[in-house]
């Protein structure tokens, strides 16, 4: 397996993605944050966050998984299902972060207007990026922005991230810059 | 992150986590309880702005948080979270005042639509609240504000002296709002209906100042293509406002004097006498007496002008009425910029009351434009405030020379708003200089 070196983001598919699509969240990540990436699958089975009764996955224990199985030397890790995510509280959700955490889920499901089945064309394929941007900002402690063309702005709707831009407003870029220098004294 | 505290309150610690770690995202501050009785412990220690609180709880339940926060703390609004089997319990709650209820599991965009309804009903409570205080106690006189008492001298002294056509001097250290005090005893007296005209004596160059105020013929001087009315014409029937009155040099003091005792004057290039019916206030930041004895004021001017006289108090006179203007300007400034910063922390207030702020309040005014403009947050915080930055010493090297010129000039003027005859003598020059270096380095007046 190849090593990984300090400060890496993990890409982790859970299921099938095709190289083309991974190699562009790669880019965007290597864009946005700077940092190496690595794509590595750390696990596939999800049948420990099933939940029958609601036909979806938690994604909570997903979260813990995949930063306990995460290489020490990996600074985030970011996965990618095709499965439908919950949390206890809410119906559904696009995906999930530890808020300046470790780990962050993106679901391609409800991107791509329910079809289980993974969809690269556009609009579909940027809204994965976004989306998978969106989560790891979160784990770089970034919070939702009410700035509506910003990544890190929380959307209802395919519809709102189609219409949000691919670039962090000018207040998440401090804050993100604010965070890599925490982390680079670290 | 916003500055919505929120508490959630579930006996399921999943519950609890999920929603507190998705509201967590949304930039909220987020507590949970695991209990009625954790709730109200915490609710007796922080105000919480909204409670999402589970119907149905072992020990207190949820209704029973309800009924106490609504007691307790009436501005927290409190949402219900039910199961499909408690409907009625939800029902029931909202008549004991919460604001609304959810079914679990929620679809993320009702919670998302519901958090930022509750938010702009508690931004409208606080602004009608705003709007309400404006009006009662007499903290505002025109467009002045004050609850303290040397304000409320000042109002008392103004509605006094208004209905007289006597001249007024106001005095006072620069930035004290003598220029609203002059404009309320003219919206106060019988004059009202005509016209307030201001001339700053201080910002007009030497030169110009007695076209300005008198007037000119045509052809009085070569730039004199169209005969000009002056102030003194322009203010009849009305007030005339002489602020930065200490300014004003000799020769105009001597013209000044004649038109008072007079009340007639001949356009610059005329020769009809001009009769114009006015009232003098006259302002300044100067100490004319001293002035006098220096040589730089008449003697006979003052006296004239100083038939009624009172002095604006410093900002640092009346710290009570901080607040109050801060959350004025904090209220224009919000709504000029369209920025929801609705709130000053305690901890900036507390700079603010300690800050002896030598330039008033339009330093205040200043201060609180540019918080507005550079927060971040839906609250003021006191690294936002200017008085307690301090620009690394560095900052300045890459600067040429000129740029520190330029900065240093602008400083100075903005300082002495824009009173040439003072900003010149402080940077060591003469006015016509300093003029010469304002149009060179285009330096703008911002008002």
């Amino acid at each position: 397996m190849t090593p990984v070196s300090p400060h890496t983001i993990i890409i982790a598919p859970i299921g099938d993605f095709t190289p083309e699509l991974l190699d562009l969240i790669r880019a965007e990540i290597k864009r946005i944050y700077a940092f190496p990436t690595q794509v590595r699958s750390l696990f596939e089975d999800l049948e420990f966050a099933f939940h029958p009764n609601r036909n979806q996955y938690h994604s909570t224990p997903i979260l813990e998984e995949l930063a306990r199985k995460a290489p020490a030397e990996a600074i985030k890790v970011l996965a990618l299902v095709q499965k439908d995510l919950f949390i206890p509280i809410l119906t559904h959700v696009y995906g999930e972060a530890q808020l300046g955490g470790k780990a962050c889920i993106v679901s391609t499901i409800r991107l791509n207007e329910g079809h289980r089945s993974l969809n690269t064309q556009e609009p579909y394929l940027s809204r994965i990026i976004k989306e998978a941007i969106h989560e790891l900002g979160h784990t770089f402690k970034l919070r939702h922005c009410r700035e509506h063309t910003c990544l890190m702005h929380y959307c209802r709707n395919e519809s709102d991230v189609d219409r949000k831009s691919d670039q962090l407003c000018r207040y998440c870029k401090v804050l993100l810059e604010d965070e890599m220098k925490r982390l680079e004294v670290k | 992150m916003s500055n919505i505290k929120i508490l959630i309150v579930d006996d399921e610690l999943i519950m609890r986590e999920s929603l507190a770690g998705w509201l967590e995202r949304d930039g909220h501050a987020v507590q949970t309880a695991a209990s009625g009785e954790e709730a109200l412990e915490k609710i007796k220690a922080t105000h919480f702005d909204i409670l999402l609180v589970d119907i149905k709880m072992e020990g207190i339940s949820g209704l029973d948080v309800l009924r106490k926060v609504k007691e307790s703390d009436p501005d927290a609004e409190v949402v219900m979270i039910t199961a499909y089997g408690s409907i009625p319990s939800a029902i029931e709650a909202m008549k004991d005042g919460a604001f609304d209820y959810m079914l679990k599991p929620f679809d993320p965009n009702e919670l998302g639509v519901l958090i930022e309804k509750i938010i702009q009903h508690q931004e409208q409570a606080r602004e009608n609240i705003y709007l309400k205080e404006q009006y009662k106690d007499r903290t505002r006189f025109e467009s002045m504000i004050g609850q303290s008492k040397p304000m409320q001298a000042i109002f008392d002294l103004i509605c006094d002296v208004a209905p007289m056509d006597s001249t007024v001097l106001i005095t006072g250290q620069t930035g004290t709002g003598k220029g609203l005090a002059a404009k309320a005893i003219h919206t106060n007296s019988s004059r009202r209906n005509g016209p307030f005209v201001t001339v700053n004596c201080g910002a007009i160059p030497e030169h110009l100042m007695e076209s300005e105020l008198f007037g000119h013929q045509k052809g009085a001087f070569t730039d004199a293509k169209e005969t000009k009315k002056g102030r003194l014409e322009l203010a009849h029937g009305g007030t005339l406002f002489l602020d930065e009155i200490g300014e004003i040099s000799m020769r105009m003091q001597i013209d000044l004097l004649r038109v008072l005792e007079d009340r007639v004057f001949y356009r610059v290039g005329g020769t009809q006498p001009i009769e114009a019916d006015f009232r003098v206030i006259a302002a300044t930041n100067r100490d004319l007496e001293a002035a006098i004895k220096s040589g730089d004021f008449r003697k006979d001017l003052f006296y004239r002008l100083n038939v009624i006289s009172f002095k604006m108090p410093s900002l640092s006179q009346r710290k009570e009425d901080i607040p109050l203007l801060a959350a004025h300007f904090l209220y224009r400034f919000s709504q000029e910029t369209n920025k929801p910063i609705d709130n000053i922390s305690r901890e900036a207030m507390d700079e603010m009351m300690i800050y002896d702020w030598p330039g008033n309040i339009r330093e205040l005014e200043n201060a609180i434009e540019r918080a507005v403009v550079v927060g971040r947050r839906r609250e003021i915080l006191p690294e936002n405030l200017p008085i307690f930055c301090h620009e690394p010493a560095t900052a300045i090297k890459a600067h040429s020379l000129k740029d520190v010129e330029k900065t240093h000039i602008e400083r100075v003027l903005t300082e002495n708003q824009w009173n040439i005859a003072r900003s010149a003598k402080i940077l060591g020059i003469d006015r016509s200089t300093l003029y010469s270096k304002i149009k060179r380095y285009d330096i703008e007046k911002i008002t």
